[in-house]
């Protein structure tokens, strides 16, 4: 047995064993017994680094006024506030002058004024991120590069930490990670999509009871049953080390009965790409561009597009990589892209709405840097629109896209063909399948956001998750509909939501005739080996018996027999 | 010279936020030394963003200042200016 179980939410289906290494918040503080303090040192080194910090923050006010706007840039003064507030400076003083070295003393004082925002509410609560940040600031200072590089951890690390930032994961080499565990987060975190993308072992959510772990602990992450076991003996760590799930099939898949079913990856960012041609993916089904967009001051240049997407279509010279352009907006927000403060931000200005204005600008800056890369890289590139509503919509986003060509054509290189398409997120895209499914070459179909639309149900609140699930028949009969208007205009349909990644779920969807099925790298052999053991005859059959159902349950029901 | 005075709160945000971020740099650019406090609680420091924040003042509650040094009398203006003011028609020093 395990000295301790931690419980927490399980990221990925997969296990793994390894040594704890504390990443972030922990910013190794000195052991305040082990150094003799030298008072006035200590407070000099304080004021040092309150005075590099404030430089610092200083400089990024100005650069953020500059490109973004005022508004944006008051951030900075509260935080140059807080930094510079006696509260704080009187108590950092009075405990080194006890004998406390600089770095706990900073922490001790931030993190009691921390909790208390923490206990307020609303517009309180952000203030306790601000606090965070600067402590933070002020640690990095202190400690002076003794925080650990992600790039360079020894093999068989387990990561520990508050959270896991796109920067962070950025720089995280999965070779040398056995998985990793957050003290925050849900499935639906950075983190988790991560863990999913690389099938890396994880975690997330365990809460502050993580913070007792030690580093170098031996600890064994459990994607599956959403635990981390600490010390686990010996039973427990050959079992986790021997789950690698199920075997990579490298050729592309049909069915018993010969229908071929691509099957690919959905990636968010570069590290992502060859783990998910390892894991046997066809070709990437969503290549979701915001992580470019993501931890900058300004927007990623037309070059670093270009270049972000060629190595995409390297990775999978035999393939073909499915582009969502730019979807921000709802839950996604940019700092310096000035979004709007929205009631309801799910069905406010997001997605294709944002792209035809006001972001029209980096709209076309993103299609000529697609087009330039299609006509320069291996595999087959294909354009999709989000949160596509309307065939006046589509008709502005196929302008844009004959201007971009024209453009690349005149300056550039010869545009090649590539295909065009257009996810089906919503109850209007659904019903207008036809219209939409006549002007392109495919449809996607997002099952996050159709069966938030089509339910009414918030995908993060768990007090509706019940009906946020994709086999509602409401669900199924949406997807039916699509499938089969695409059909009869020749377009082909894929699917690229959390759906297409359940291998019990395969069955129904290569039934209801789905020709791609796009998801986290993490599932692909499982759903490539579900597609081969599939009789596509039976599945309709099937496909049509659950779509026709009266209920969820009845569905299930048809799914079990 | 110190002098006190008592003021209702305004902004929708009670001193919190972008209020208290003004009220804050206000007292930073006087020189005289300004306390702030409920009516009936202690006074702290109302150079301290964190402090200020803490007293929890809200919309129509009562703030007693005190002032004291060569200014006092305009830092205490400036502050019931700020602390008056409606929030979307308070502006910052930038315009």
């Amino acid at each position: 047995m395990a000295e301790r179980t931690l419980h927490g939410t399980g990221a990925t289906p997969r296990s793994g064993v390894g040594t704890v290494v504390w990443y972030g918040r922990d910013i190794s503080l000195p052991d305040p017994d082990g150094v003799e303090v030298d008072p006035e040192t200590e407070v000099q080194r304080f004021a040092d680094a309150v005075d590099t910090a404030r430089a610092e923050l200083e400089s990024e006010r100005e650069a953020t006024a500059e490109r973004v706007g005022e508004d944006e840039a008051a951030v900075f003064d509260a935080h140059i506030q807080f930094l510079e507030d006696p509260t704080i400076e009187d108590a950092v003083e009075t405990m080194i002058t006890d004998g406390i070295p600089a770095p706990n003393a900073v922490d001790a004082a931030f993190s009691e004024h921390i909790e208390q925002f923490e206990g307020m509410d609303g517009r309180m609560a952000e203030r306790a991120d601000d606090l965070r940040d600067v402590r933070d600031r002020l640690l990095r200072l202190l400690t002076d590069g003794e925080r650990v590089d992600l790039d360079d951890l020894p093999g068989g690390s387990i990561v520990l930490s508050e959270r896991l930032t796109p920067s962070d994961t950025a720089q995280l080499d999965p070779e040398c990670v056995a998985g990793f565990a957050t003290i925050t987060g849900g499935r639906t975190s950075h983190a988790a999509i991560f863990a999913r993308s690389l099938a890396l072992p994880a975690v997330v959510g365990v809460g502050d009871a993580l913070e007792s772990v030690e580093g170098e602990t031996e600890v064994v992450v459990d994607g599956d049953s959403g635990e981390v076991l600490v010390s686990p003996d010996d039973t427990e760590r050959v079992a986790a080390v021997s789950d690698s799930g199920a075997a990579v099939v490298d050729e592309s898949v049909e069915t018993i009965d010969g229908r071929h079913i691509e099957v690919a990856a959905n990636v968010g960012q570069p590290a992502e790409l060859e783990p998910a041609a390892q894991r046997g993916a066809d070709g990437v089904g969503l290549y979701r561009t915001e992580f470019l967009f993501l931890d900058r001051e300004t927007p990623p240049s037309e070059d670093e597009q270009y270049e972000a997407i060629r190595e995409a279509l390297d990775t999978f010279p035999d393939g073909r990589v499915v582009v969502r352009t730019l979807d921000i907006g709802g839950d996604k927000r940019i700092p310096y892209l000035d979004l709007p403060e929205e009631e309801n931000p799910f069905l406010g200005e997001r997605g294709i709405r944002r792209s035809l204005d006001p972001d029209s600008d980096l709209f076309a800056t993103q299609l000529r840097a697609l087009l330039r890369a299609a006509a320069d890289g291996a595999g087959d590139l294909a354009i999709m629109f989000p949160l596509v509503d309307t065939v006046e919509e589509l008709d502005a986003a196929l302008e844009a896209l004959d201007t971009a060509a024209a453009d690349v054509e005149c300056h550039d290189a010869d545009a090649v063909d590539i295909e065009v398409g257009v996810m089906i997120e919503t109850p209007s895209a659904a019903f207008m399948a036809d219209e939409l499914a006549a002007r392109v070459d495919f449809l996607s179909i997002g099952t996050n956001d159709l069966t938030q639309y089509v339910m009414a149900a918030d995908r993060e609140n768990e007090r509706v998750g019940d009906l946020h699930d994709p086999t509602h028949p409401g669900v199924l009969r949406s997807i039916h509909q699509t499938v089969t208007a695409a059909h009869a205009e020749d377009a082909w349909v894929g699917m690229c939501g959390e759906m297409a990644g359940d291998p019990d779920l395969t069955e129904l969807l290569v039934g209801l005739g789905l020709d791609e099925l796009s998801m986290s790298a993490v599932t692909v052999p499982e759903v490539k080996t579900a597609v081969s053991e599939t009789e596509y005859s039976t599945a309709s059959e099937r496909g049509d018996r659950a779509r026709l159902a009266a209920t969820r349950s009845k569905v299930h029901t048809t799914l079990d027999t | 010279m110190t002098i006190e005075r008592t003021v209702t709160i305004v902004p929708e945000a009670g001193l919190h936020a972008r209020p208290a971020s003004a009220f804050v740099q206000a007292v930073n650019d006087h020189e005289a030394e300004v306390s702030a406090g409920r009516p009936d609680g202690d006074l702290v420091q109302a150079a301290s963003m964190i402090a200020v924040t803490s007293l929890g003042v809200g919309q129509g509650d009562d703030i007693e200042l005190v002032a004291d040094g060569p200014d006092a009398e305009a830092v205490l203006d400036e502050l019931e200016r700020i602390l008056t003011t409606p929030e979307a028609e308070l502006e910052t020093d930038d315009g």
